[in-house]
């Protein structure tokens, strides 16, 4: 056997499908920029942070920090809300979009569907602070527009506590949350769905399926890696929690039910300039965040699919 | 001919691109914090008071000028989050003192002994020896204290307004109340009377966020038993006198108002809008906030009340009286304002800028100019002046076009009031500034803030726990008042003492401790009203 003699340079990937790499280049930069530089100073948590002294000059004193918040009363509160109030999220709010995008699916007329689509996406685009203020006109109590329609209609003799009281708060903020972004949960799953072969419907059309049994034997099983996909990756952000929601939803009646932890941060570490102490819950969320979403792929593999590595 | 005129046309084309270019040369940029309140039509960025100050003293000392808006109601976090990044404005203002103190301990702050000696000596004399020593801190520990931030100078110390509805009392055929019994019976019989409507709400407070038991504190602090508080304990629970002798009874009696309907049931829920809406629709028989709130000319709650309806009048009240001093206590500030400091920003604030800061203040606090920065223009923002040179009938926002509007106390920061010289023409023009109808019902207010007054507690040393503490300690205290005041009445005094516990242990032991020591070893400054006279 004679060897072929390589004929092309070693870089032909690159000069190939440059336009590809520029285009990825992109994100790779905003990765690198936002996520990977900004590691550097998780040291931080482990120092006595001076913002003058900075990151290399300031005290290394170990695991002073995470001893103090942790030690703190509101830190297991914090961190029971937010896993309490992520799960329930997940639970009501995770099937909502697969539904709704085969529901969308279903819908024939190309103008109608457009329309519902938009429709749903809108909620997402909303700010918290224009959300909140909503919730608040809608749910406060007496002169909420709920509240009040309901008691004019006297259907309730007392308020609905859809703010004031925890549980019921937690629903609120759940239900809200779930509204807000059902619609724009649905893009993935619609692509996905777009992606089906019009022929295997026809074919379980003739062979006498009818809607129902070709969207459980069909649609369902075609998005399943999907689904699994972004299970594994919801799971990877139940430590995770947005700051904006939580703290424009709550009150201090429900101070009990709604303080997160990134609200306790707030509080702990940001409004008293303890960066060092933020930083420190921020590593901890991390860490968690990633045994979590490393046990949901392990999982997720034993169980056959295909996991996210 | 022809040729000259095209020579000298290109010549002034080349100027005049060349100019701005020259102009900037030993330009300094000096960017000011200035609050915000959102006062409709004025913008703070392009107001009449900057262009002012950019023509009589940006200009000629080649310094240009910027004012940074800030939202007065968040003005410690931004800043927090600015200085951070090294983003704040060149020269600054705040009222976290905790946050000024962290700043200090960082070395992130322009130490002002020197700039002030040299560039300084008009702002010197203004604030006086007495108020730059609230700024002073020994940092370095060699004993002497630097200067390291400024204190405004606060003209009028009043703080608390309480205000009830003068037209209600007339329709119940009621005196105005003198104690918490008579105020109770007011509250009862103007709900019984629905004297608001369906939506009567006979008594207001609100639960503000950043500092949740400020306004129910002023009616608490008339149940505190002082036969049982110390002067070391008065200090040592500063901030906390829900922990003193006999708040608890206050508390309870929050309760007992709420759940008879007589009070504002929404007070824990933020909702700015629908606060103002009651208060302008004139379903409020009682609300408590600064001595001239009702009447300010940018949002005077009285004149729109009136427009809503008629013959609706907020007088001021003096009814919260302790029994055990026989005295209606009110607190006043400190003779501080305002704390005043250039940061360092991490280089981007350089020493050109701070002497331009301190150069721009040393500006304000001559009496001309800031008599133009307080004021505005005669005939535009006021429409007289009184042979004392006190300018009167002051136009409201609304009446002023936008390019003129202003705001005198925010912008011109170095002193909190408007000052003409003298405490006499300070008092006298403080009335002065507002609608004369009302100029009777002011300084009653006033007269009333002043009464039993005690000066506001703060300590000359950095307290370590309420950096740790603070503001965790604020989030249980909002916890607190919302649990006391809406529980069932049954439960009252088991949820009162947990709730007070769970203050204590988020750190406010530690802050007692700490204040208790800052009070032996006499780093205090503010009064005791139970103090033997």
């Amino acid at each position: 056997m004679t060897t072929i003699k390589k004929r092309k340079p070693k870089l032909t990937w690159l000069v190939r499908d440059w336009r590809l790499y520029v285009m990825l280049a992109l994100p790779v930069i905003w990765y690198l920029l936002f996520c990977y530089k900004p590691m550097i100073g998780v040291v931080i948590a482990f120092q006595k942070y001076s913002l003058v002294k900075g990151m290399w000059g300031s005290r290394w004193v170990g695991l002073d920090n995470f001893e103090f918040v942790m030690g703190l009363r509101d830190f297991p509160l914090a961190l029971k809300n937010t896993l309490w109030l992520n799960l329930m999220g997940l639970v009501m709010g995770f099937p909502v979009p697969i539904i709704l995008a085969i529901m969308l699916n279903e819908i024939k007329h190309s103008g109608v569907k457009r329309v519902s689509q938009t429709l749903l996406y809108l909620p997402h685009f909303l700010s918290w602070i224009i959300i909140g203020g909503m919730v608040l006109k809608i749910f406060a109590p007496t002169t909420g527009v709920v509240n009040s329609m309901l008691l004019r209609f006297g259907l309730i003799d007392k308020n609905v506590p859809f703010l004031t009281d925890g549980p019921t708060w937690q629903l609120t903020y759940t239900l809200v949350g779930v509204w807000q972004n059902m619609g724009w949960g649905t893009i993935l799953y619609l692509s996905a769905i777009t992606g089906i072969n019009m022929e295997l419907f026809e074919a379980a059309r003739i062979d006498g399926a009818n809607k129902i049994q070709q969207i459980w034997h069909l649609t369902l099983p075609v998005i399943r890696s999907t689904i699994v996909v972004l299970l594994i990756l919801n799971i990877g952000q139940m430590m995770n929690i947005s700051f904006d929601r939580p703290y424009i939803m709550g009150n201090t009646r429900v101070q009990n039910y709604c303080d997160v932890l990134s609200t306790f941060v707030y509080r702990a570490g940001i409004t008293n300039a303890q960066f060092a102490r933020a930083t420190a819950i921020g590593l901890f969320q991390s860490v968690v965040g990633l045994i979590m979403v490393s046990s949901a792929n392990f999982v997720t593999k034993r169980l056959g699919e295909d996991g996210i590595w | 001919m022809k040729k000259t005129l095209t020579l000298v046309l290109a010549l002034v084309m080349m100027l005049s691109l060349a100019l701005p270019a020259f102009a900037d040369e030993g330009w300094v940029e000096l960017r000011v914090e200035a609050y915000d309140r959102t006062i409709a039509g004025f913008n703070l960025e392009d107001c009449w008071q900057l262009r002012y100050a950019q023509e009589h003293f940006g200009d000629p000392n080649k310094i240009k000028l910027i004012f940074v808006p800030v939202p007065r109601w968040t003005e410690g976090e931004v800043l927090t989050t600015q200085l951070g990044g090294g983003t704040a404005p060149d020269l600054c203002m705040t009222y976290n003192g905790d946050l000024i103190n962290q700043y200090i301990e960082f070395d992130g702050l322009y130490q002002l002994d020197a700039l002030l000696e040299e560039y300084g000596p008009n702002l010197k004399a203004f604030l006086g020896d007495d108020l730059l020593k609230f700024g002073q801190q020994d940092r370095d520990g060699d004993g002497t204290k630097e200067q390291w931030f400024l204190s405004a100078r606060r003209l009028s110390v009043a703080n608390v307004g309480n205000f009830i509805r003068a037209d209600w009392l007339k329709a119940l055929n009621m005196e105005k109340p003198t104690d918490i019994e008579s105020f109770t019976a007011y509250l009862k019989a103007a709900k019984e009377a629905g004297l608001g409507g369906t939506r009567t709400i006979p008594m207001h407070f609100d639960l503000y966020e950043s500092n949740p038991l400020y306004n129910v504190v002023r009616f608490a602090d008339a149940f505190i038993d002082f036969s049982q508080v110390t002067e070391e304990d008065w200090f040592a629970y500063s901030g906390l006198h829900e922990m003193l002798p006999g708040s608890k009874e206050a508390y309870r009696w929050f309760n007992q108002l709420y759940h008879e309907g007589l009070l504002y049931e929404n007070f824990d829920i933020n909702d700015d809008t629908a606060t103002d809406s009651a208060l302008l629709n004139g379903y409020f028989g009682f609300f408590s906030m600064q001595p001239d709130q009702p009447w300010r000319t940018d949002k005077n709650y009285q004149k729109e009340m009136e427009t809503a309806v008629e013959g609706a009048e907020w007088v001021s009240v003096n009814c919260f009286k302790n029994e055990s001093l026989g005295k209606y206590l009110h607190d006043e500030y400190a003779a501080n304002g305002l704390s005043i400091i250039i940061p360092k920003n991490g280089g981007a604030t350089t020493e050109e800028k701070a002497i331009a800061a301190v150069k721009y203040m040393d500006w304000l606090a001559q009496p001309e100019n800031m008599f133009a920065m307080q004021n505005g223009v005669e005939g535009i923002n006021y429409l007289e002046v009184t042979a004392d040179g006190i300018p009167t009938k002051v136009q409201s926002a609304d009446a002023v076009p936008d390019e003129n509007k202003m705001h005198a106390g925010d912008i011109c920061f170095i002193s909190n009031g408007l000052y003409y010289g003298s405490p006499e023409k300070n008092a006298a023009a403080i009335a002065l500034g507002f609608d004369e109808k009302y100029q009777a019902n002011i300084v009653e207010s006033y007269v009333h803030a002043g009464t039993d007054a005690w000066t506001q507690t703060s300590f000359s040393i950095p307290i370590q726990a309420e950096t740790d503490y603070g503001a965790m300690i604020k989030s249980k205290q909002g916890e607190f008042l919302s649990k006391v005041v809406t529980c069932d009445p049954a439960e009252f005094d088991a949820i009162y003492d947990a709730a007070i516990q769970d203050i204590l242990n988020t750190g406010a032991s530690e802050l007692i401790e700490e204040q208790r020591a800052a009070y032996q070893a006499g780093e205090f400054r503010g009064t005791f009203p139970g103090a033997a006279q």
